[in-house]
């Protein structure tokens, strides 16, 4: 392995590590948000990055805790989906990378994204559906306007995960020819 | 697993240790308890020529193939 490979490899970790940290802060923000407007419906106007959802909240409370929730587990499976990654970066040795846990790490993170792509393209539909009743969803759509870009990644990390899987055998296979 | 290694039976034949044996046929301590145990899935083929070199035997009494004891009450 190249000082240069090495290089790069820290950089992704370092990238990772933020990315996490700045995901983790957003879900945790949505986490209060949703606690605090239980307890104070006025809240609501004034949700995470200037979000208003009183009208859904007025025209159905149901709806607004049915659409939050959405939001909260695409926040929630995101930060998640990058502590996975985070984890995976941690623990891969470049010189022996086949083994049976980054094999399962991958495979990990090809679900989570699968998740967060069904979840966004779901609520996707439910909010335009919510759109046919009056309620405005148009600042709903930055929190799942990127599910099929989730789900192509999701195909993809899976058939990495496959080859990866078959890598380990080959590998644990070599690691037993003498 | 049906192929048997009797790698040991040997070594005592001859009298050499695992010691002896790694330094003769160039092969760490570990991979040579590989083949012992019979944990090993393959073996190359200059290795057991070093191996055969240094026991001064023949493939086939380092390697047996020995049937299941399930296929044995089958036949």
């Amino acid at each position: 392995m190249t000082k240069r490979n090495n290089l790069v490899f820290i950089g992704l970790q370092i990238v990772s590590w933020v990315i996490f940290v700045g995901l983790c802060i957003e879900a945790g923000a949505m986490i209060v948000n949703f606690v605090v407007s239980l307890i104070k419906p006025e809240f609501v106007r004034n949700l995470y990055q200037k979000l208003d959802l009183s009208q859904m909240y007025n025209t159905n409370i149901w709806v607004y805790f049915g659409i939050y929730g959405f939001i909260l587990t695409i926040s929630i499976l995101k930060a998640y989906l990058f502590y996975a990654v985070t984890m995976l970066l941690h623990k891969l040795d470049l010189l022996k990378p086949f083994n049976s846990h980054v094999a399962d790490t991958i495979k990990k993170i090809s679900y989570i994204t699968l998740g967060i792509g069904i979840f966004s393209l779901v609520a996707r539909e439910i909010s335009k559906n919510m759109a046919h009743y009056g309620i405005e969803i148009d600042k709903l759509n930055q929190f799942w306007e990127d599910g099929s870009a989730f789900l192509l990644m999701a195909a993809v990390i899976y058939v990495i995960a496959t080859i990866f899987s078959r890598g380990v055998e080959i590998q644990n296979e070599n690691d037993l020819t003498v | 697993m049906p192929i048997i290694v009797n790698l040991d039976v040997m070594m005592a034949r001859r009298k050499m240790s695992l010691n002896e044996l790694s330094e003769k046929v160039d092969l760490t301590l570990s991979n040579l308890s590989i083949l012992k145990t019979g944990k090993a899935k393959a073996i190359r083929f200059t290795t057991l020529e070093a191996i055969c070199n240094a026991l001064d035997c023949q493939p086939g009494d380092i390697l047996e193939y020995r049937e299941h004891d399930n296929q044995t009450r089958s036949h």
